[in-house]
């Protein structure tokens, strides 16, 4: 069998447009590096240099035969890989290798274009699983580049730098088109819809369940939780932004999980306190819950509220999730419903001997609830618990083994362990996940939550006063509430990493600088989500209001825009179409120069005369420039149609000499 | 004063264009079959962003699109004011190839990207990856002669995909190339009986003919085409086969000995006969209506024969 076959010489492509496609692809496939099995990108650079190995005079390229064999091997590499053929990550390692084997029986016009639509849908995928700024700026440049790689292959321009030009030409005349298509093209997120499931987008963010270690894990993460504004302004303290995500009802020691679903009982008016409006951007998690100041209104809408009073979406977010809601500080819940009090109160284990003496003893000093959440949480504060991210496994008996023997935790440490204290001690109690505090981004004037403000903490029922949140986190480690867990780590000396753990003032300096450049950043990444990510159909729709349309309007709207798109292309077509002036051609500008003059002296040469002819005719009629014009035209005539020209230079020259008197 | 550039720049093709440079008129541009995918592309984009709620697809597709609308009117503008001029070396017969030079400038004075020149009825393209805005660029592209006939002009198509390849801008127009096609020679009729026996000096054998003459030794430098090669692989020496025309005859190829037969069956059948004539060394006159060559033979003769067959006016149907 022939395994390569002879290239078609007419149609080879040259290999400077080869190199450089292959270098756009790369650049286009480079953002997808961890999403693809690695042995695809090393097939893929293989691939490339292949094929430029094979851009020799009289080098075959390979057959049919041969690239059905690499097709299925391939295909069956891909299904040892991942066990199946569909799903996001094998699709995008079919469509490298795809790529791959286009790239390797690349020769003619037809394979590069399709090789360029491969690379400008490869620069869409890489959009599937970031949408931040720099990303798109990245895409942006690759797709000029794919676009530069197109114009190269279809020209053989003077210079290297020229199908760039083109490149950013094209872009810069298309912007008004690109604008207008962006406000006025039909936005519609109705209708059909595909969501990829949770381990492609690789979000990250908390869970539904919390062990020891879940939220430490999320600690030093950088990762963008959400973004809030206060349109109204009013901003409440750092330490009392608790940001309320999901409640965990059922505990077991340091493990809690949201437990089987409760009933809801529908009431209103339970929240006081002033209502405090917030524009939350929420970072897809995967989840539906969402996050809120405590506590949310239940008649939020677009969400669902769930006992606990936290607030769900109808389906998982794996999208930026832009929301109002307004949270009420005070609650006022005073009864609460028996299935919630019977959660709350279920101990999943009954308590060992030490606990339930610990917890004996609280209950009998103390009068009420209030007093017994008192000595849990002095008890915390007198027997020297510590806080830390790094507190080691606990094993079987966790929760003995924290509270007697290590004594050692972080925060999801202390409120499961003070949770199920409580219930051993009769007083329902639950878990509350979620975020505290933020960082607030002056620019832009919003608050940054990160994934390292994830927190946890506990909420008692007391019988006449309802809800109580506590957070014994507060009592260990009250640093922590009041500037946040990085100035926290960072006073204790006990580092997020030993470089930043010299505090000489140039150290400190820089972070600072450093920490000011990443809010601005992080302000321009914000506005274009805000502005531009999220313009969907209701953004849109008020901005046509504001502009003075109503959207039923789509047909003078339609005819609006194709105008508009219409008169963008009449305007670049115009810009094209000026009238060229060679650069290289000097002969022929001094003489326009020369005519020109002459015209402005009084003798205009007409369409028919010859250089020879209306020299003669002007030289008679400016007789005292006379023999500078007959120079010139004499020298014109010889460039132009002597077999021995004199240098254009002379006669620009001769032109410059001229001097005519002005009539 | 500052010259007023622009009325000059107006026709700057006046001073330096050759007058028989045509500039081809309108353009077109056309979708082909990459835009195809490129519409599929921008499907792709348009839906991740819908189903998404994908920001960043969205606009992807926009300037995608944007782009793509931008490249039509570059591809536009590439092709206007092409100026072509198109030179035929030789005549053929109809049905056979001919070469034509051509040279293309431009009449603006800007660089063209990426030119396909091709005969607008079948031939082979020339490729101009770039004609430089003051170098006009040389090609040499095969016309397929259609049909017999003297003609002015060659029909050619200026063609380019230039920028990105989505869209194609085309334009045709006539190009003056004077040119002529000669029937083409077909035509089972022996050639016409000698009619006058007028000998010419030279007489004797030629090398060339129709019918067989014997052979002879071959010697040393001669051409070894007419080498017996099917005698030396019979191990006999190296012979040549000599070939023979009678060098005596005149021919005489008039119209009228094809009465029966339509004029375009004549042309071809006469041309055939003025072709097997040159190559048999014999003398020939031409007889049309109106038309009279006395006999003779040589180059000149056998083109002037034939040009006399191209121009015959054709059959006016009724």
């Amino acid at each position: 069998m022939k395994f390569f076959r002879p290239s078609r010489p007419l149609s080879a492509v040259a290999t400077a447009p080869l190199v450089i496609m292959f270098c756009c692809l790369a650049l286009a496939v480079a953002p997808l590096f961890s999403r693809v099995a690695s042995w695809a990108l090393a097939a893929f650079l293989i691939a490339g240099l292949t094929r430029l190995h094979l851009n020799r005079r009289a080098a075959r390229l390979p057959s049919l035969a041969l690239k059905v064999v690499l097709f299925g091997s391939a295909a069956g590499a891909i299904a040892a890989t991942y066990g199946t053929m569909v799903g996001i990550e094998p699709g995008l390692t079919i469509l490298v290798v795809l790529v791959a084997l286009k790239m390797i029986e690349a020769n003619g016009e037809r394979d590069f274009q399709v090789l360029a639509l491969l690379g400008y849908f490869l620069c869409l995928c890489a959009l599937f699983f970031s949408q931040d700024l720099l990303l798109w700026l990245y895409v942006g440049a690759v797709f000029a580049l794919l676009s530069a790689a197109l114009i190269r292959f279809h020209s053989a321009p003077r210079s290297a730098w020229r199908p760039v030009r083109t490149a950013l030409a094209l872009t810069l005349q298309a912007v008004p088109i690109i604008a207008l298509l962006f406000v006025f093209f039909p936005r519609s997120s109705s209708g059909f819809r595909f969501q990829f499931n949770r381990s492609l987008l690789g979000s990250s963010g908390m869970s539904d369940r919390l062990s020891p270690g879940s939220v430490a894990a999320l600690a030093l993460s950088e990762d963008i939780a959400f973004r809030v504004e206060f349109p109204d302004g009013a901003t409440p303290s750092i330490s009392q932004m608790y940001w309320r995500g999901p409640v965990l009802w059922r505990g077991d020691g340091l493990t809690w999980v949201a437990g089987p679903p409760l009933p809801l009982e529908r009431r209103t008016g339970q929240l006081g306190g002033p209502g405090i409006r917030q524009q939350i951007s929420l970072q897809p998690h995967g989840g539906r819950w969402i996050f809120a100041l405590d506590r949310p209104l239940a008649d939020t809408p677009r969400f669902e509220i769930q006992p606990g009073g936290y607030l769900l979406n109808s389906r998982p977010i794996f999208g930026t999730l832009r929301y109002d809601v307004v949270s009420r500080p005070e609650n006022h819940e005073l009864t609460l419903p028996a299935e919630q009090m019977r959660a709350a109160l279920a101990p999943a284990v009954r308590p060992s001997p030490r606990i339930a003496a610990l917890v004996a003893e609280w209950r009998r000093d103390a009068a009420d609830g209030r007093e017994i959440v008192d000595r849990a949480l002095r008890h915390f504060h007198v027997e020297k618990f510590s806080y830390s991210l790094n507190p080691g496994t606990y094993g079987d008996g966790a929760l003995e083994e924290f509270l007697f023997e290590r004594r050692i935790g972080f925060c999801e440490h202390y409120a499961a362990a003070f949770a199920s204290l409580m219930r051993a001690a009769g007083l329902p109690a639950r878990v509350v996940l979620g975020y505290h505090g933020g960082e607030l981004n002056r620019l832009g004037r919003y608050m940054i939550v990160r994934q390292s403000d994830a927190h946890a903490w506990a909420e008692v029922w007391l019988q006449g006063s309802g809800w109580l949140r506590v957070d014994p986190t507060e009592v260990i480690a009250p640093d922590r509430i009041s500037s946040g867990l990085a100035s926290y780590l960072q006073t204790r000396g006990d580092g997020l990493d030993s470089a930043t753990g010299g505090d000489s003032d140039a150290a400190r300096g820089w972070r600072d600088l450093s920490r000011e450049l990443g809010l601005a950043w992080d302000n321009i990444n914000y506005q274009w989500e805000q502005r531009v990510l999220n313009f969907d159909e209701d953004n849109q729709r008020a901005f046509l209001v504001q502009l003075g349309f109503a959207t039923s309007q789509w047909i003078p709207l339609a005819f609006i825009t194709l105008t508009a798109i219409g008169g963008v292309l009449v305007l670049v077509s115009a810009w094209l179409r000026r009238p060229g002036r060679s650069h290289r051609d000097e002969a022929g500008r001094a003489w326009t120069e020369f005519c020109a003059r002459i015209a402005t002296a009084g003798v205009r040469r007409e369409a028919w005369e010859g250089p020879q002819h209306f020299g003669q005719r002007a030289a008679a009629q400016l007789e005292e420039s006379r023999d500078g014009i007959l120079r010139v035209t004499d020298l014109y005539s010889r460039i132009r149609y002597s077999p021995t020209p004199p240098a254009p230079a002379e006669l620009r020259a001769a032109v410059r000499e001229l001097a005519l008197e002005k009539k | 004063m500052k010259p007023r550039r622009k009325s000059e720049t107006r026709n700057p093709k006046l001073e330096t264009e050759p007058r028989t440079a045509f500039v081809f008129p309108t353009t077109r541009v056309m979708p082909n079959r990459n835009t195809v995918g490129l519409f599929a592309v921008l499907l792709a984009m348009w839906y991740a962003g819908v189903t998404q709620n994908n920001g960043a697809a969205y606009l992807l597709c926009f300037v995608f699109l944007g782009v793509s609308l931008v490249s039509i009117v570059h591809a536009w503008a590439n092709l206007r004011g092409i100026a072509v001029e198109a030179h035929v070396l030789r005549a053929a017969f109809a049905g056979e190839e001919f070469a034509v030079n051509v040279r293309i400038s431009s009449a603006r004075r800007r660089d063209l990207d990426g030119i396909y020149l091709l005969p607008a009825d079948g031939g082979t393209s020339a490729h101009f990856p770039l004609v430089a805005a003051d170098a006009p660029a040389d090609g040499r592209l095969t016309v397929i002669a259609a049909r017999r006939g003297v003609f002015a002009t060659l029909r050619l198509q200026i063609e380019s995909n230039y920028p990105l390849g989505f869209f194609t801008a085309r334009s045709t127009g006539e190009v003056a190339a004077p040119h002529t096609v000669y029937p083409a020679p077909r035509g089972e009729l022996p050639l016409p009986i000698s009619v006058t026996a007028a000998r010419s000096g030279s007489g004797g054998l030629r090398a060339e003919g129709d019918d067989f003459a014997g052979v002879r030794a071959w010697r040393a430098g001669e051409s070894q085409r007419h080498i017996d090669w099917k005698a030396v692989a019979r191990g006999q020496p190296l012979v040549i086969k000599e070939w023979s025309g009678d060098t005596d005859g005149t021919v005489l190829l008039a119209w009228e000995s094809l009465g029966d037969l339509p004029t375009e069956t004549r042309l071809s059948q006469l041309a055939r006969w003025i072709a097997q004539a040159e190559r048999g060394g014999q003398l020939y006159a031409l007889r049309l209506p109106g038309v009279q060559l006395p006999a003779a033979r040589g180059e000149a003769h056998y083109h002037a024969c034939l040009r006399r067959l191209a121009e015959f006016p054709a059959e006016v149907e009724a």
